[in-house]
């Protein structure tokens, strides 16, 4: 079950097994107690990642004064998601229960309280003895956050930015399926297939054609009809794909994150950087195998996104990516660039796309290879 | 290593000086501790360890640009922002260590620049300015290559505005200051050594060329096609004035509200801060923005205003400018994204009244800046500008 990294690791974030081993499209595997008895969750910061296993949650990296700091603590359940920002990280239990964690060598567990939604009419419950009862802290179930943003969403349907509820879906049907944050938005898909975005979309992360901030989530109109079964949301951009199989990016594409041309032929001048409503965009054959017969089966089917690139995984299980790799954060045989503007294969890597999973950094990417 | 070498890294922070800087920043910390650490005691030990802090350093510099760029620029962190420049200052220094190439060097300087735009220098001048003279050190632009410009012949044509003929402080600010009335001054700025050194676009390459600065690509900034970038001054006015530009038709390049003068002293020498600047209601008169505006013919900045009084002097070529009032501002359609909102969606060179029919109520106030001319616009006045030949503009803010 290895864990495959690359990018930026100077702090020792991730132990590499045994050296400096290279493994197919210059991934490194790293050292973690993975195995298929428990549940693993990753969650990698700038300067720390997180791991959990089970109650078991371990942070490692530039913690206090210096690389390679590591320090394990234990929540009072099992451990269902992690989302590590700059000043904290955000552990969520499969109860329910929201915690924080400071990414300090001193580090502990502490609630994060939320603040009640806004009362609907039913009243103040009491118990059998008149007394009113607390309201119950509400259980989340998906979390996730940026360096200005922090978002949680409970089984009510209820968005925070932790403390505070912002918003309240009320369809009665609606369900999410996904959550992601950037630097500074946050991009939301339902079980319909609908999206919706908030935050800063001062540099088109949210889909929307005007740039502006949006305090509460908003269906983006422009894939309203379309049925999107993935999204991921990059520091400053974000990404869709669709039932169609069709990927869609927007937002910043400073260093090619979109998928898109950054300099104008001539090389001396650029393509506008940011692009607000969400661009179609077209992969180059597979030229795999699978895709010789047809292309649907090499058609993008999940996507992931760091700070400034974006990771794909087709049908045919081979991962493609684009956007800053000065870092290694496309693997470690692009080194000598520093960005790649359009789509291309990490060659070397077949995923099994129902089990294994991608965990993208803000500088890097990590392969969890479960298959 | 060269002796000019050694004496700036001793210009470089020390860690007592910046250890408040970065208080609680706790990737700052290590990284600059091992850099100022490096630095102190380079000359005593050899290069174990530069390859992995030079890494670091660079790690940090692209960290900080990403903190920079998320947010309001105005609500980033005044040390976020110093951190930026103390990185990029080590990192220029590092790169040295490396290599001092001319094509290093190149680098470096950019790099500079760059740190004076987005970072926070205030604290080290004395730093910047050596580092500034080390690196351009023993460049030469060929010069003989960019045009000399001729002199425009002044035409006569309407102004829909007043015009007077350098006026008195007394006068300008009655008639002008008080009154919120644009109007076009004439003869004010004769002396400005500007007017015949500037024409010479080899002067500016020479002074200027090695600097990098912030253009505008597209000939209007409320274009889908708009973009910005940084590029070396050398680049822009070859791209622009060079001799072949006629043979191949391109992209407009506009350096436009750019603080050059703040960024290039030597340029500051060629022009003064015009006395009707000191006319103010702040008691004492707050600081004047100097902005700088040079381009070839065609960039147009689209109908837009500005929040403070505001002094336009042309020094080379000419530009065409239309106003309206304030209060037209709601026949004007502004744009509704907050990055837009001082600006209006109208083309004012194509009315579309049937798109933007309130356009039709607009008074418009047409006139031509030509060389040596001032234009003063009080704040909030609607102004549409297209340059009509190679042109280069100063303009002073204040309130």
């Amino acid at each position: 079950m290895p864990l495959l990294f690359t990018g930026f690791n100077a702090f020792g974030q991730h132990e590499c097994v045994s050296g400096d081993v290279d493994c197919a499209a210059g991934f490194s595997e790293i050292n973690a107690p993975v195995s298929t008895q428990n549940q693993c969750t990753i969650s990698i910061g700038w300067r720390y990642a997180a791991l959990a296993l089970g109650r078991k949650l371990c942070l490692r990296g530039l913690l206090d004064d210096g690389p390679n700091e590591c320090v394990t603590l234990e929540a009072t359940g099992d451990i269902k998601a992690l989302s590590a920002g700059d000043s904290h990280c955000l552990v969520l239990l499969h109860s329910g229960q929201l915690y924080r964690v400071q990414p300090k060598l001193q580090a502990e567990l502490l609630v994060v309280r939320l603040e009640a939604p806004p009362q609907t009419n039913q009243g103040t419950k009491r118990s059998i003895f008149g007394v009113p009862k607390a309201p119950q802290s509400p259980i989340i179930e998906h979390i996730a956050c940026g360096s200005h943003i922090n978002v949680a969403i409970s089984s009510e349907n209820s968005v925070y930015s932790i403390p505070s509820c912002l918003h309240q879906f009320s369809e009665r049907q609606f369900r999410v399926k996904q959550l992601q944050c950037g630097h500074e938005h946050a991009v939301l898909l339902n079980v319909n297939g609908d999206v919706f975005t908030w935050g800063n979309g001062l540099r088109g992360q949210l889909g929307q054609a005007v740039l502006k901030v949006e305090e509460t989530p908003e269906l983006l109109e422009a894939l309203a009809g379309i049925k999107i079964t993935q999204i991921a949301a990059g520091g400053w951009h974000s990404a869709a794909i669709s039932a169609f199989g069709d990927l869609y990016t927007w937002g910043l594409n400073c260093s090619g994150q979109l998928g898109m041309r950054v300099m104008k032929p001539g090389g001396f001048l650029k393509e506008p950087t940011v692009y607000p409503l969400p661009q179609l965009q077209d992969l180059p054959e597979c030229g795999c195998s699978q895709g010789a017969e047809s292309s649907d089966d090499c058609a993008p089917l999940r996507v992931f996104a760091g700070s400034r690139h974006t990771l794909l995984i087709r049908r045919c299980g081979r991962p493609w990516a684009s956007g800053w790799c000065k870092h290694g954060q496309l693997g470690k045989q692009l080194h000598n660039l520093s960005y790649v503007d359009a789509f291309q294969s990490l060659d070397g890597i077949i995923m099994n796309t129902s089990s294994d999973d991608v965990f993208c950094g803000p500088w890097s990417t990590l392969l969890y290879l479960k298959g | 290593m060269d002796s000019t070498f050694l004496e700036l890294t001793k210009l470089l922070p020390r860690w007592v000086d910046i250890e408040n800087v970065i208080q609680g920043e706790v990737e700052a910390r290590y990284i600059l501790k091992r850099a100022t650490g490096y630095i102190e005691n380079f000359q005593s030990r050899g290069d174990s360890g530069e390859e992995e802090t030079r890494y670091l350093i660079c790690a940090l510099v692209d960290r900080n640009w990403e903190r920079i760029h998320t947010g309001h620029f105005s609500r980033v962190p005044l040390n976020t922002r110093k951190i930026y420049a103390i990185g990029c200052y080590f990192k220029i220094c590092f790169l040295l260590l490396e290599s001092s190439s001319p094509a290093q060097k190149e680098l470096c300087s950019g790099i500079l620049d760059e740190a004076q735009l987005l970072g926070c220098m205030e604290d080290w001048s004395e730093l910047k300015v050596a580092l500034m003279d080390y690196l351009d050190k023993g460049r030469s632009e060929d010069s003989g290559n960019l045009p000399i410009l001729e002199s425009l012949k002044r035409i006569s044509c309407t102004c829909d505005i007043p015009q007077l003929e350098a006026p008195s402080l007394q006068e300008f600010q009655t008639k002008c200051f008080q009154a919120g009335q644009p109007t076009l001054l004439l003869n004010t700025i004769q002396h400005w050594p500007a007017l015949h050194k500037w024409l010479d676009l080899n002067y500016l390459l020479q002074v200027a060329g090695n600097r990098t600065v912030p253009i505008e690509i597209g000939s209007n900034y409320a274009s889908d096609e708009w973009s910005q970038q940084l590029v070396r001054i050398r680049d822009f006015l070859r791209r622009q004035f060079g001799g072949d530009r006629s043979k191949s038709p391109q992209d407009i390049e506009y350096l436009a509200q750019h603080e050059l003068f703040s960024q290039i002293p030597a340029l500051k020498g060629d022009i003064s801060i015009p006395d009707y600047c000191s006319i103010s209601k702040e008691d004492p008169p707050g600081a004047v923005d100097i902005k700088a505006w040079l381009g070839p013919a065609g960039t147009i900045s689209p109908m837009h205003y500005d929040p403070k009084h505001n002094l336009l002097c042309q020094v080379f070529g000419s530009k065409r400018i239309i106003l309206a009032a304030p209060e037209d501002t709601e026949n004007l359609y502004p744009h509704e994204s907050e990055f837009l909102a001082n600006t209006s969606q109208i083309d004012v060179s194509q009315l579309d009244l049937e798109t933007y029919p309130l356009v039709e109520k607009v008074k418009f106030y047409h006139l031509l800046l030509q060389p040596g001319d001032c234009l003063y616009m009080p704040p909030k006045w609607w102004h549409y500008v297209r340059s009509e030949a190679p042109s280069f503009s100063v303009s002073f803010w204040w309130e």
